[in-house]
Parts: C-alpha cells; structure tokens; sequence
C-alpha cells in the first residue's frame, strides 16, 4: 500500500509534465536600428507532449522577406541562444505556418520541461553575421501554457514569469 | 636548465612575432586618408562626444569607441560594419540625420583613434577592411582625440557639423540669465518641519515625502471621477536634450526645470510665467539628448530653490525672484568630468547630492555623494561611493590600486529616515561595468550597485548592502529607496534594472526578502538568508569577443521610473520593462523582446509589501517612461512612450481615464492642490537612457514627434 502511494504521488507529480500543452509567442531575433528592417514579424507556436512525441504547430506573419527554414533549439539556459535539434516544415512565405512532430530524447524532453526549447524561424534577408543562428528572424521559447491577456487586461493576483512557473528540473 | 632555455626560447619567439604582428599592423594603412580623419574629429566632436564622450571613453548607453573594449568587439568585423552602424543608428534619436561625408570622416576618426594610419584613399562607404587588420586599439602617440578649443561646438543656434536641420526645429536657446526676474509676495518658507511632513497640497521634494512613497493624500480625485479629468493649462518647455523631471510645488507655484537648465516657476492655478532663470548652458547637441544631461528633481529649503545640473554646478535661487544666491562646483576632479542628474535632497539645512558620469579613468577622481550648506552652498562632507583600500570593503576589488576603481555612480536622489537619522541612497554599478574589463576578477567591487546608509550630518557609513556583487551587465542597482513600516519593522524596498524586488531591513541592513518580477536569467538563484545572488556561469566567464544574452537587459527590468506606495492599501506599484539584450564586449548591442510577453515591453504590475504578494499586473507593447503617482483618492498615474497618460485603480490596476499628449510621456508625474482644488501635473519630453533609446529601435510602429517637451496639468471640471 505505502509503494503504491508512493508510485500515485511519483505519477502525479510527473503527470503534469508530460500532459502539459506549451506555448509561444514569435518575435524578432535580437535587432538593432542596422538590422531591423530585415528582422521583423510576428507569430505564435504552440506544442503538445505525450512524453514520447512532440507536436508543434503555429503560425506568423509581417516577415520582410520569405521563411526559408525552421527549427527547435536547445538552449543552455532560457533566453539564452543554443544548438539546432529539430526541423520544422515552414511556409516559404512572408506569412504562413510552421509544424512538425518528433519523438524526443531525454535530454530534449527535460529542456520541454524546463522552458529551454525554442522555436527559431530564418529568412532570406535577415543579416548572416549574428552568431546566434543564421538568418534568424523570429523566435520564442516554449513554456507551459498559461493564461494570456490582452493588451491593458489587468491580471489579479498571479500572472505567468517564466522562471517561476517552469520546472527547473 | 634546458627546459628554462626552452621557456626562454618561446619567449624571446612569441615578443619577435609580437613586434612582427605589431609592425605589420602599423605598416598596412586604413581605408581612409589624414584630412578626413582631421575631419571626423571635428565632427565627432560636434555629434557624438555629449554621450561617447570627447576621449572616445563611452558612458552609460554609450559604449567606449577607442581601446580595448572597442577592439575586442570590432577587430573581427569589417571598416564598412562600422561604417553602416554609425550610419543608420546615429546620432542616437536621430539616425540617419547626418550627411554620408560626416558619417564616412567619423569612422574615419574612430579607426585613427584605434591606431589605424591613414592612406592615400578616401573612406567610402563601401570601403572594407577587416578592422583587426589595421587597429590595435591604441590611440598613436601624438594624435589628439579632441579638436582645438572651439572647435568643437556649434555656435549656439547653428546646426552641428553636418546635421541635416529641420527650419525651426533643434534650435539651441541663444539668451543665458535671469530672464523674467519675480516678485512672488505669499511666498512660504519651507522648514524642516514642512519636508518632514510635506502639507498636503505640496511637493516639496522628489517622491513626495522622505520616505520617497510618491504618494499624494490628496482626494478629490478619485476612482468615481477620475474619468471626467480634463486639461487645464498646458506650458511648452526648452526643446532638446532630456527631460525627465519632477515638478516641485509650493503654496500652488510650480518650479521646474527645463533643458539648458532653463528654471521656471509657474502659477500652478493658471500657468502664467512668475520668473525665468535661464541658468544655461545649453545642451550640448541640438537635438533629444543622453541621459547626463539632466536632472530629475529639485530642492526647496527656506526661499531657496536648490538646482543640480549635469555639468556639476549647484545653484541656490531665490524661490521668490529667480535670482542667484549662491553657486558651487561639485566636481573636485576637473570642472565638465562629473555631474548630477538625480536630483536632491534637504536634510536639516544640508543639500545632498549625488554623481554621474564621475570616476574619469586613470586618475584620482571617484564618484560620491557630498552635502552642501543649503544657505550658503559651502561643502559640509562627502562620502566617496567606491570602496578604497583601507575602507570596509576595501578588499573587495581584487588587486586594483584605488585609482581603478571607478563607477559607482549615484544617480539617484536618495531618501531618509528622520527616527533613525539615517539617508539612504542606491548606488550604481562600477566601470568598466563588464567585470573582464575592469580587472577585480571575483570581486564583489564595494559600495557599487549597493544600498548605502549614511549619517546625514556627518556622511559617515552605516551600513551597506550589495545587491549585485561583481555586476558584470550593466544593471544598475541604484533607484528609489522605499522606507516602509510593518509594524516594528523598518524596511526598505528597492529594485534594480534586474527586476529583483528588495526589501531590507533598514535599521541594520540585513536582508529580509526578494521577489522576482520580470524574467531574468542571469541570476540562477538568491541566497533567502543572505541574499546574495549566484550568477549564471556564462556571465561569471564572459570573454570581451563573445556574445551574451541577459534578460533583462540595460532597459532594465525597472529602470528610472519610479515606483510609488499606495500606503493605505500597502501596495507598491511598480514600472517596468521587458525586453533583454545580445552584448559583444561592451562595444555592440542588440535588442529582443523578453520571453514569454508577446513582444509587450511596458508592465505595470503592484505587489504588497508586507508579503511580496503579487496583487496586479497588466502589460502593454509600449513600455512606461514615468514614474507613478499614486493618491489618497485610490487612483495612480502613469505616462508612457507611445504618448498615453492614464490613470488606474490602485486595488485592481483598471484603466480609469487615458489621454495621448504630443510626445512620449516622461519625467515624475504629481499631484497638488491651488485654492481647494487637486491637480495632476506631468512632462512629456525625450532623449534620455536606456528605457527611451531601446523602444525607439524596437517599436518600429511607433512615430513620435522629435519635439513637444511640456508641462501638463489636469484638473476635474470647475463644477465639481
């Protein structure tokens, strides 16, 4: 009886984990007044688990020039810029969707988990010499899903930051 | 013995390939010839030196642009990378403004500046050299960074060298002196008593009272009726430069100060001029400016109106007639290195005042904090803000002789506690403020982005605590110093440009709790005894030629815009900001929105003090560019970039009334009272730091006129 407590809690606490919906906003990659005419544009991404596959779809719009790829990275840290793990079908577009679906390794799970996946969409104009990807357009880091608002919406008593509102393990 | 020769051997190799690289480098000439080099002096001189400084030093926003910091960003990157990034991104406020044979000459200065010898060919803009190819980042012997005497400025109303001028707009003021001179007969003396405990209709200092609250117990206008505010005098104000200001009032006469440290007061019932100290100079470039040239708030002691300028001058002016009283220079140093942008604050007849752009490199000058008799402007004491050998904390900068140990800036006005007689006061981050520049290796470099307690009679130190030890991304540490009551305890409550909700306790200076507000990565975790914070290991290793993320970035997660405390509800009502920067050294930036907003830059987000507790918060795409007021009639008001000024509700942060006014809202909104009858005050106004450059390249759907500094006051209808 007190093992299968113990499993009942594991599994509870696990569960939301890896049942959990993820979401993101696209933005633009890092700009400044040089660069930000050919990084522009704006989408949103969201992803399901089942703890074996990944599942992301989403969509943008307003980039300057077409998509040419997507892809999820892995990131050492949130907000932090990593390594390519995943394809993306995109739109070759200015505007258009994004998917794909995966079966994740550990490691990429964990990262799922603890908001250290991003989504990265290149274009063809967007400058080369940014180390953090090439082409870079637009991007964002997947997070648990959770309520969003509109623009001047107050939010009473709690709204999402992502570091205290993602696993850190 | 033989592996010594060897050591020998590779030693005496690595010096001759050294002096080989060395020669190489000062044989191979620039893209660009002597005249225009000589030419980009002038014109750097006239266009870029009010913020990068004349010595190419850089301060704040802007980077250093000779030297190793420079070097170690550029020497990969090509003459025509440079050329583009000053092109399209300068004069900050203005890109683009100047003609392409200034913008070609100023990157032709910078590379001479860098150690590039000039050639036979002219700099083009499609000129493309590899940087490391042919600098070094050593200025040569002999060349002089700034022009001669004169040179360099632009006769008052004349356009800068090169800049392309709009007729009738970036006109420096052209008449100095007490231009409209008063003769105000109900004046009041403000007494010690008075800033103890502001009368009701008054704003006497920067927050309000000395507690810094910026909060008004004023009724009248209230979450029932807010929605029928309405404009009842609007004032233009001195154009170019920054304008953040806090306009004081007294017995229903406002005193503001305007860019060129143009000092007015103003009849706070129907905004008639009642004198004008044009006090001057004006600012260095025509044009929004950088955030050292200003200030933030004023002072009122007895009849004197006491004015910080960023140049380091402090004024007593008749409060009655605008007249001089008395002047001193702050600047120990070297009149023009230093100044005040933070404004000051009265205590028993002491002006305290506090530095910025101070701790020029390579010499004995340091930043401080230091007070002034406010009747005659005579010095009393000052507290140097970096912590030298011998002081506590003097081990706390590794190796470095005291002479390098620079920043600490306390830009800021600090507040106090009259029951403990203690001024509390933020200090700003050390210089270089990238930890791999500034050579104290693990250091935690006391008392920089620290909390200071000091004795306001005497300066001494009471104690400190250091919220961003060894701070390696330029976020300051240095606003508003919030003194709360809960019950027994004394607190303090402050949060930095990291976004980190302080609350200390102010008696001793030991921590009590932190709140996180904003994402933020570089922090991995904050010790809940002591508070100290644990970086994140890719800061802790940064290299000066590798990029790094921080969220936040210099826009800060809380920046200038201060908070106020809604005492009654025990609310903090904060301002901040979400975007986070890619930094290469400390000599390129680039800009991204923060994760997990949906590219909404501007928070405005409340939280009780007694237990942190997070009460409210909404967010918008245009960040906040003032500060709050909050009132007895439960509303608070807030301004921001896209040009919104609104008021909310404190206990639920619902708009209750908005209004757009001619350009981005700015400065430290008040209220007071004329004859019964409660008023809102507030600036809009440019240039400025950070939270005004970062939006202006991100929120590309964003137009602002470059113009329409003013003051606004609101009012109910007559009839209510």
């Amino acid at each position: 009886m007190r093992k299968f407590l113990l499993t009942l809690t594991l599994v509870l606490m696990a569960g939301p984990a890896f049942a959990a919906d993820y979401q993101t906003g696209l933005g633009p990659m890092p700009l400044d007044d040089e660069t930000k005419a050919s990084i522009a544009g704006r989408g949103q991404a969201t992803a399901t688990s089942d703890g074996k596959t990944l599942s992301v779809k989403g969509d943008f719009h307003g980039l300057p020039s077409n998509a040419t790829e997507a892809h999820i990275f892995l990131s050492p840290a949130m907000g932090v810029p990593g390594k390519k793990v995943l394809d993306l079908d995109v739109t070759k577009a200015t505007s258009g969707t994004i998917s794909g679906a995966f079966k994740l390794n550990s490691a990429q799970a964990a990262a799922l988990r603890t908001g250290r996946l991003y989504i990265q969409i290149n274009s063809e104009n967007a400058p080369e010499e940014a180390p953090w990807g090439p082409k870079g357009t637009l991007w964002g880091w997947l997070f648990p899903a959770h309520e969003t608002v509109g623009q001047d919406v107050p939010q009473q008593g709690h709204w999402f930051i992502p570091q205290l509102d993602t696993p850190s393990r | 013995m033989r592996k010594k020769n060897l050591l020998l051997l590779g030693a005496g190799a690595c010096a001759v390939l050294a002096a080989l690289g060395s020669a190489a480098l000062s044989q191979t000439p620039g893209p660009f010839t002597q005249d225009q080099a000589e030419a980009g002096r002038q014109a750097f001189a006239a266009n870029c030196a009010a913020c990068h400084q004349a010595d190419l030093s850089g301060t704040n926003d802007a980077p250093q642009l000779a030297g190793s910091a420079f070097i170690g960003a550029w020497k990969t990157r090509t003459t025509q990378a440079l050329f583009n990034k000053i092109a399209k991104t300068m004069p900050a406020g203005a890109p683009g403004s100047l003609d392409e044979a200034t913008y070609t000459s100023i990157t032709a200065f910078i590379l001479r500046a860098n150690g590039a010898t000039p050639g036979s060919s002219a700099f083009m803009p499609t000129s493309s050299v590899n940087i490391g190819s042919i600098a070094d980042g050593k200025t040569p012997s002999g060349f002089s960074l700034t022009p001669p005497a004169g040179a360099a400025r632009p006769a008052a109303g004349q356009a800068a060298t090169g800049r392309r001028i709009d007729p009738g707009r970036f006109v420096l003021p052209t008449k100095f002196g007490l231009t409209l001179k008063g003769d105000i007969k109900n004046y009041v003396p403000v007494t010690d008593e008075m800033l103890r405990n502001p009368p009701d209709g008054d704003w006497l200092m920067f927050r309000r009272n000395y507690a810094g609250w910026s909060y008004s117990p004023l009724t009248q206008i209230n979450t029932s009726n807010v929605n029928q505010l309405e404009l009842k005098w609007m004032w233009s104000m001195p154009e170019n430069g920054t304008m953040e200001i806090t306009p004081m009032v007294h017995n229903g006469i406002i005193y503001v100060w305007g860019t060129g440290n143009t000092i007015q007061a103003l009849d706070g019932k129907t905004g008639n001029l009642l004198w004008e100290n044009r006090i001057g100079p004006a600012p260095r470039n025509p044009g929004p400016g950088p955030s050292t040239e200003e200030t933030r708030a004023l002072g009122l002691w007895g009849n004197i109106l006491i004015v910080n300028t960023p140049y380091g001058m402090l004024y007593g002016l008749d409060a009655r007639t605008g007249e001089e009283i008395w002047k001193n220079n702050i600047v120990d140093y070297k009149p023009g290195i230093g100044g005040s942008t933070g404004g000051v604050i009265v205590i028993h007849g002491k002006v305290l005042v506090g530095m910025t752009n101070c701790g020029k490199p390579k010499t004995d000058d340091h930043c401080y904090i230091s007070a002034y008799d406010a009747q005659t402007g005579k010095r009393d004491w000052k507290f140097v803000t970096v912590a030298l050998k011998g002081d506590p904390g003097g081990d706390s900068w590794g190796d470095l002789p005291d002479n390098e140990r620079k920043g600490a800036e306390t830009w800021i006005a600090g507040t106090y506690d009259p029951d403990l007689n203690t001024t509390y006061w933020g200090v700003a981050q050390a210089k270089p403020w990238r930890r791999d520049l500034r050579g104290s290796k693990e250091g935690d470099t006391n008392y920089a982005n620290s909390t200071l307690a000091l004795d306001p009679d005497t300066g001494k130190m009471k104690w400190f605590f250091q919220h961003g030890p060894g701070e390696s991304l330029d976020l300051d540490e240095v606003y508003e110093r919030v003194l709360i009551n809960h019950g027994d305890q004394k607190t303090l409550m402050t949060i930095g440009k990291a976004g980190i909700l302080w609350k200390l306790d102010r008696v001793t200076g030991k921590f009590i709790a932190a709140k996180e507000t904003v994402f933020q990565n570089i922090w991995k975790s904050i010790d809940p005894k002591t508070g100290r914070p644990e970086y994140r290991k890719d800061i802790v290793e940064q290299k000066v030629d590798q990029w790094l993320s921080s969220c936040p970035g210099p826009e800060g997660g809380h920046d200038w815009q201060a908070t106020s405390y809604h005492q009654p509800t025990d609310t903090l009502i904060i301002p901040l900001s979400q975007s986070c920067v890619f930094m290469l050294g400390n000599g390129a930036q680039t800009y991204w929105e923060m994760p997990g907003t949906d590219g909404n830059m501007g928070r405005l987000s409340a939280y009780r003090t007694a237990d942190m507790k997070p009460l409210w918060s909404f967010q918008q795409r245009a960040p906040f560019l003032t500060g709050v007021v909050s009132t007895a009639g439960n509303v608070a008001f807030i301004g921001d970039f896209d040009r919104v000024f609104r008021a909310v509700d404190v206990t639920n942060g619902r708009t209750l009334w908005k209004t757009r006014l001619g350009t981005t809202v700015q400065g430290y909104p008040v209220s007071f009272s004329v004859d019964g009858k409660q008023y809102i005050a507030v600036t809009t106004g440019l240039g400025g730091g950070s939270p005004e450059l970062k939006p202006g390249t991100m929120l590309s759907e964003v137009h602002r006129p470059p113009n329409g500094y003013a003051l606004f006051v609101f009012g109910l209808p007559d009839d209510k």
